[in-house]
């Protein structure tokens, strides 16, 4: 009994003989109480004349700052806690960054110990930490515990595995869910299912760590539609779990109306309406769905959605190469054409971009970190783009990998025919013949090693692949093989998660081309149910949203029960939004029987057959109103390859301009629209009304709106502009302007 | 007296004036350990004027005069007294002499973009891009202006819009980006038009109907609306549709306003108001900005010129290269110098005069200075390495002088200050935390400045 205190004694003693890691700890701690953000120290100019690097991904060049440069002033060998490196933090000197911790904190220790033990130098011998684990990885809480505490563990290169839930960084994806920086994570108390992923950073590892909170709600019954297909069994049984009921299924009209705006971006033809809605047969969603995908609107409409990714733009591609990458996208969406034979085809493509089209993806990208960062993007789903300058400090690519993975992309090149750009200083505009072809030298070198990296496939941990492949060997036909590959998992689910973002309007991982570890699929089963089925459809688009589709989940009522309403993001309802740019145009001139006015296209053309872009500005004329009110919608300018160029907000200015603007006082006003026929032959009231309806709204006027719209043309001195205001409250209407 | 203030980070203001051109004065200087510095907490600015001089002005022609350089380097005009003892502008602007009592200038504004979209981008935005491009293209991966910056973190709360630009969308080949929201959104755009305030009939045209379309006739269509949306009660509740409805009920709101359409109304001014600012359309266009100012709009971004210019007597831009026999010293005195001459000291004077400068950061600036050499065609190219920037009002010490570059105006001599450093001057002002994080398309978080405050400006 009396040896306890001495072991105690010997223990603090025993942890004076090992001080603490330069690298392993107090870098860690830098980086935890946030010195080496980007926001402070880790600028690339630094702050108040210290800089670190960011995040701490460089320790040897950070010692050196702290220990040597301005005289060493920030630490006091012989008094620690005298250290500028300790006072600041604390604020006992002023510091802008304000306080980041506490004297009796494990960082102030960490710290405080590392310098009285004379700051020892283990930059370039620590042993490495080479993993990280977090514990659980997967929480569910339940009811009244709204807590749970998290603690991480690091594997180093010599085996050891050491606690270091006080030296890593928590962040919680959810802002409603705290998480301390002692791994307690906090549920607010509220009566609706909450999720978030915990991430945790040490040194250059991440972990991540989903806990979901189940509310008290001992009246839950779980009811849901009954499942048409696997989708539903997996998004229920999730939603069961967290006592949340699905909203039930949608209406007819509206199944038919969301059917046709997300597959041909237009509006049901009242005929056929008419026909589905009476229709009994117990198949018919299915059927119509069959029927839709098997339209050239919904070519057209696909073949967008891929021209805005692969930038199919004027100033870049020329007039006619627009043309010819527009038509030859459109041959691959209009035969199914399997996902990774059409990446593969695009990225071994090359020769004249007029007369081979996916040589056109090279144009529009003229430099090898752009063409890396595209393809990673658009076919791999990965945003690599920060670790171009640093290490990604959200996911595992360092520059290594991201100067590798550009090694693919370096020895392309361009042999200019001709030039006839109208403007010789614009480095961007191109009107004219180019050959895409392969230099037979060229490397990406990684500025920060000043050398090329080891080539790789990313993702991949394989040797350099110059060593297998010889320096001839064709490396875009080596990585068009790769992509070709019908087990390459990471292909498969980032393009099956486009597929059921571009339906259901968000992502299981989202932002759809952002997947990482510290990201997860908000629903890993589905996401790998969907992959599976779409590589088992032979990488085609039909297939995997047929079954999408035939989903209960797609066909989900937009309305809410007291369960639901609150999510978001695990599919429980269709969120309502409001109608893209292309839609939202074609449809208005749908019901108006008009056609807009776009740039250099004959009339007739809807906008979501539109080409390319105008991306004009000065020198050219002014855009006509079609592409304006595009742009004002958010049709994007296609100089990125991310699906969030597309804006899919509203604006103040949007809303102007369906009340005042230019475009939509024209078409109203154009002569031979349905205003106007409608005036000249003197249709009855009901008869004007009653198509108005159908148009616009897939279904007839209600008792209550019919007497309303009779009773103002009554009330009329003037009739046209009475049609008018009429027509015009119905394209304003929450039920046109919104899909859902 | 004047000697006043200085350095919390080794920087020195000098209040030039007496004895202290001479080195007489000796200012007290602050440690930074003394002073307990609140970055973004210290600005008394409310609103501010930014008036943009595209096609970048000389800095050694007009406000940073260097009279004792050799022949070749220092200008053809004459620096005059001002109203600041020691303090010498050109001859050409001695209008502005007698006000320079009320700004404040820093003359190391420097930062490395040498062609004008991409210096236009620097100086509308405080960050430089990737490369130094001629036609560098508007993207949603560039920064957004510091007018859409402030809309997004903060907006006004009085109905007003918080952000105002007019009368040209600048462009050099291309259009010139940094005028817009970029990654924050269509939202955080200005209320931007190109009508010409020095027009006879000046309105916002997103105020003015259709001959056809009375207010009447909208009150009317809006009730049709409604008795639609009525019809999907539920559809009403979702979070689209309710967003929706607002932008419907502002729309109206706006096209009803009195207010709005009372700030725009130029017509309202006294011709002696009008006259005094000048019948032009920038002079106008600095009218219209008092008046928005006036009537609680935040942030107003007039811009000089739609092209770089330099070449006519009668229009355009500060880009006086001298090409073609447009000699520079020819031109400013007729056009640049004159206007200038007519429309800053009538602005921050009437600024004044109604109270409102102390609330006011008026800005004036170019993307770059011009070379401190004169070129061969007795005229002067573009110069980013160190130039002159103006501010009034808002608290900066009128009179003082930030910063001095070398005896040619080429590079910042002492106290030189960046671009982001000017960008995090103009935050701090209105009081906004520059350290704050914006997330761009990428969700990379970003820094609304990178830079440090210029605080000793500030009084």
């Amino acid at each position: 009994m009396i040896l306890l205190p001495l072991a105690i004694v010997l223990q603090a003693s025993a942890r004076c003989q090992t001080p603490p890691s330069f690298r392993n700890e107090v870098m860690p701690v830098l980086s935890r109480a946030g010195c080496s953000l980007g926001t402070c120290h880790g600028n690339q100019n630094g702050k108040g004349g210290l800089q670190l690097s960011l995040r701490g991904q460089y320790p040897k060049r950070d010692f050196t700052t702290l220990t040597r440069t301005l005289a060493a002033r920030r630490i006091n060998r012989l008094n620690p806690a005298n250290s500028l490196l300790l006072r600041k933090p604390l604020m006992t000197v002023p510091h802008e960054g304000g306080r980041r911790f506490s004297p009796d904190s494990s960082e102030y220790r960490v710290i405080h110990d590392w310098i009285a033990d004379g700051m020892p130098d283990d930059s370039d011998n620590a042993p490495s930490a080479s993993s990280l684990f977090i514990s659980p990885p997967h929480a569910t809480l339940q009811g009244s515990q709204t807590e749970l505490h998290l603690r991480a563990a690091a594997v180093f290169a010599d085996g050891t595995k050491k606690n270091v839930t006080d030296l890593v960084v928590f962040e919680s994806s959810n802002p409603a869910v705290q998480i301390s920086q002692a791994g307690k994570v906090t549920f607010p108390d509220s009566d609706f299912s909450q999720q978030t992923s915990i991430t945790v950073r040490y040194l250059q590892l991440q972990s991540v760590c989903t806990v979901e909170h189940v509310p008290n709600r001992p009246a839950f019954e779980f009811s849901a539609p009954s499942p048409q297909n696997e989708i539903d069994d997996l998004v229920f049984a999730q939603l069961k779990r967290l006592k949340i009921n699905p909203s039930e299924l949608c209406d007819d009209t509206t199944f038919l109306r969301r059917l046709y705006l997300d597959l041909t971006g237009r509006l049901p033809d009242p005929e056929q309406a008419r026909q589905f809605l009476s229709s009994t047969d117990p198949q018919r969603r299915e059927k119509l769905i069959d029927h839709v995908l098997d339209t050239p609107d919904f070519v057209d409409f696909q073949t967008l959605r891929w021209a805005d990714l692969l930038r199919v733009e004027d100033k870049t591609l020329d007039t006619k190469g627009v043309g010819v990458f527009y038509h030859w996208i459109r041959s691959q969406v209009a035969s199914d054409r399997p996902l990774h034979e059409f990446a593969a085809e695009i990225i071994a493509a090359r020769g004249s971009t007029y007369s081979s089209p996916p040589a056109n993806f090279y144009r529009a990208l003229r430099k090898p970190e752009e063409r890396a960062e595209a393809t990673a993007q658009v076919f791999l789903g990965i945003r690599l783009q920060c670790a171009r300058c640093h290490n990604h400090p959200f996911d595992r690519w360092t520059q290594d990998d991201y100067y590798g993975w550009t090694g693919f992309f370096s020895r392309l090149d361009y042999k200019i025919l001709e030039n006839r750009r109208r403007d010789s200083n614009d480095k961007h505009e191109f009107d004219g013949e180019q050959i895409v072809y392969l230099q037979s030298t060229g490397e990406s070198a990684n500025p920060t090693t000043g050398k090329p990296a080891p080539l790789r496939f990313l993702g991949s941990s394989s040797q350099d692949l110059r060593e297998q492949l010889g320096e001839k060997k064709d490396r875009l036909l080596v990585l068009a093989d790769w992509f070709a590959d019908d087990t390459n998992h990471r292909f498969a689910a980032s393009q099956a998660n486009r597929i059921w973002f571009h339906l259901l309007g968000r992502g299981i991982v989202d932002p759809i081309d952002d997947f990482r570890s510290t990201n997860p699929a908000v629903n890993p089963q589905l996401l790998e149910l969907i992959t599976q089925r779409f590589v088992q459809g032979g990488m085609r688009v039909r297939p995997l949203m047929r079954l999408i589709l035939n989903s209960a989940v797609w066909q989900l009522s937009s309305a809410g029960n007291a369960t639901n309403r609150h999510d978001e993001v695990l599919f429980s309802h269709t969120v309502a939004r409001r109608l893209s740019a292309e839609q939202m145009l074609d449809s208005i001139c749908q019901v108006l029987g008009v056609s807009p006015e776009f740039g250099g296209h004959p009339a007739g053309l809807r906008a979501a057959q539109l080409p390319g872009v105008r991306n004009g500005g000065h020198r050219y004329s002014r855009p006509e109103s079609g592409d304006r009110f595009l742009t004002l919608f958010g049709k994007p300018g296609r100089l990125l390859t991310c699906e969030c160029e597309r804006s899919t907000e509203t604006t103040l200015a949007q809303t102007m301009e369906l009340v005042s603007g230019d475009l939509v006082s024209e078409l109203m006003l154009r002569q031979g629209n349905r205003i106007d026929s409608s005036f000249d032959a003197n249709e009855s009231d009901d008869a004007f009304i009653s198509s108005i309806w159908w148009n616009a709204l897939t279904r007839a006027p209600s008792e209550n709106e019919l007497t309303a719209m009779k009773t103002y043309l009554l009330s009329s001195t003037d009739r046209r502009k009475s049609l008018e205001d009429i027509v015009w409250a119905v394209l304003n209407s929450n039920e046109f302007l919104v899909r859902r | 007296m004047l000697h006043q203030l200085v350095d919390c980070h080794r920087r020195q203001l000098l209040r030039v004036g007496g004895a202290g051109l001479l080195g007489l004065n000796h200012p007290h200087v602050l440690k930074a350990e003394d002073s307990q510095l609140k970055p973004g907490g210290g600005g008394k600015a409310k609103r501010v004027i930014f008036l943009f001089q595209w096609g970048g002005p000389s800095h050694v022609d007009t406000f940073d005069m260097k009279p004792t350089a050799p022949d070749g380097y220092r200008s053809l005009y004459q620096p005059i007294s001002t109203s600041v003892p020691g303090l010498h502008v050109c001859e050409h602007l001695p209008g502005t002499a007698q006000m320079m009592h009320r700004f404040a200038q820093i003359r190391t504004v420097h930062h490395r973009m040498n062609n004008h979209n991409s210096a236009g981008y620097t100086a509308l935005t405080g960050v430089e891009p990737p490369i130094d491009d001629q036609r560098l293209r508007e993207s949603l991966d560039l920064f957004p202006g510091y007018g859409s910056v402030v809309d997004a973190v903060a907006p006004n709360q009085n109905g007003m819009p918080t952000y105002v630009a007019y009368p040209h969308r600048i462009a050099d080949g291309s259009t010139t980006p940094g005028q817009r929201a970029s990654f924050l959104g269509k939202r955080h755009d200005p209320l931007f038009f190109e009508e010409d305030p020095n027009a006879e009939n000046f309105q916002l045209p997103q105020l003015s109907l259709p001959e056809s379309l009375s207010l009447d006739r909208l009150n009317n269509r809006r009730e049709l609306q409604q008795l639609i949306n009525r019809q999907t009660e539920r559809l009403e509740q979702s979070a689209v549709a309710r967003g929706l409805s607002a932008f419907y009920d502002r729309s109206l709101e706006m096209l009803a306003s009195q207010q709005i359409r009372k700030a725009f109304d130029l017509s309202a001014e006294p011709n002696a108001v009008r006259d005094a600012y000048g019948r032009t359309t920038y002079g106008q266009g600095c009218l219209l900005a008092r008046r928005l100012i006036e009537h609680g709009v935040k942030f107003v971004t007039v811009y000089f010129s739609r092209s770089i210019g330099g070449r006519s007597k009668t229009d355009g831009g500060w880009d006086t290269h001298g090409f073609d026999n447009t000699r520079m010293y020819e031109i400013l005195p007729e056009w640049h110098l004159p206007l200038t001459d007519q429309t800053l000291p009538t602005l921050v004077n009437d600024l004044s005069d109604r109270g409102l400068l102390e609330e006011t950061l008026v800005v004036w600036m170019g993307e770059f200075g011009r070379t401190p050499k004169i070129n061969a065609n007795r005229s002067r190219d573009h110069w980013p390495k160190c130039y002159t920037v103006l501010l009034a009002g808002g608290g900066v010490t009128g009179g003082a002088v930030y910063g001095a570059s070398d005896k040619y105006g080429a590079v910042p001599d002492r106290d030189p200050v960046t671009i982001g450093d000017l960008a995090a001057t103009l935050f701090y002002s209105l009081g906004i935390d520059y350290n704050q994080e914006v997330h761009d398309n990428l969700n990379r978080p970003l820094p609304l400045a990178r830079g440090q405050a210029v605080t000793e400006l500030f009084s």
